[in-house]
């Protein structure tokens, strides 16, 4: 697989690395509550449980550090395997579920879509903010898609 | 020589639970891309592509999908690997 490369401006790389150090340990918590451990059996929940712990921390490492390590303007977030593409885009869609469930659970689907939200001046500041890293993670998601399978959009 | 015997021992309830099959489902989400997803069921069912994009846009328009179906073992892991992906996974006991 060629080396992939994820390009944004040094700005959006600040903001983004700030909020991912703000929302990066709440995501952990937030990928273990919603998934549906089933509880039929003691020794399997904990095991899921655990499975998804310590699956979420290393998401919040990996994005720690490709951010850390994306220097430069534009700076540029380099994957060198598919394995760790893969496991960039599961950290992404990490990061975006907290932002929906913590920050703007108040807001339907398809105000979000049409990013309506971002031009709504009456909404908090905190929460335009959030939204705004919202939409520039999914961007980033989509990227990484269409780089690493480009097969699988329509 | 006279073989030993003993009558196995059988359960019909156990053997009800462990022939029992279960299914692997997604519900619709509305933060994970429709690419994301069908990335996503490739790297975890092992299907072709177009298999997962049919499924993906079979949970896009009723809202859920069985996406496997067999015995608990795997379905357990499927539904695990699937919840990792960070979608909406679950496990049902098939009708």
């Amino acid at each position: 697989m060629p080396e992939i490369r994820l390009t944004m401006t040094r700005e959006a790389r600040t903001v983004l690395s700030d909020l991912l150090r703000l929302i990066a340990p709440a995501a952990s918590r937030v990928a273990v509550r919603r998934a549906r451990v089933p509880d039929e059996d003691a020794d399997v929940a904990s095991y899921w449980t655990s499975a998804l712990e310590e699956h979420a921390s290393e998401e919040a490492r990996l994005l720690a550090s490709a951010f850390a390590g994306a220097q430069g303007d534009p700076a540029v977030i380099m994957l060198r395997s598919e394995a760790q593409a893969l496991a960039f885009l599961r950290a992404v869609s990490s990061v975006r579920l907290a932002l929906r469930e913590l920050v703007f659970s108040d807001i339907p689907d398809s105000r979000l879509e049409a990013s309506e939200e971002l031009d709504d001046e009456s909404l908090p500041s905190e929460k335009r903010h959030a939204i705004a890293c919202y939409a520039c993670f999914g961007l980033l998601q989509q990227s990484l898609v269409a780089q690493l399978s480009p097969e699988s959009l329509d | 020589m006279a073989r030993p015997k003993i009558k196995p021992e059988v359960s019909t309830e156990n053997s009800a639970k462990a022939e029992r099959r279960w299914n692997v489902i997604v519900r619709n989400d509305p933060v994970n891309f429709m690419g994301y997803v069908v990335v996503a069921f490739v790297n975890v069912l092992r299907i072709p592509h177009d298999a997962a994009k049919q499924l993906m846009r079979l949970i896009h328009e009723e809202g859920r999908a069985t996406v496997w179906t067999g015995g608990r073992e795997r379905a357990e892991m499927l539904a695990l690997e699937l919840q990792q992906w960070h979608l909406d996974a679950r496990l049902e006991p098939d009708a």
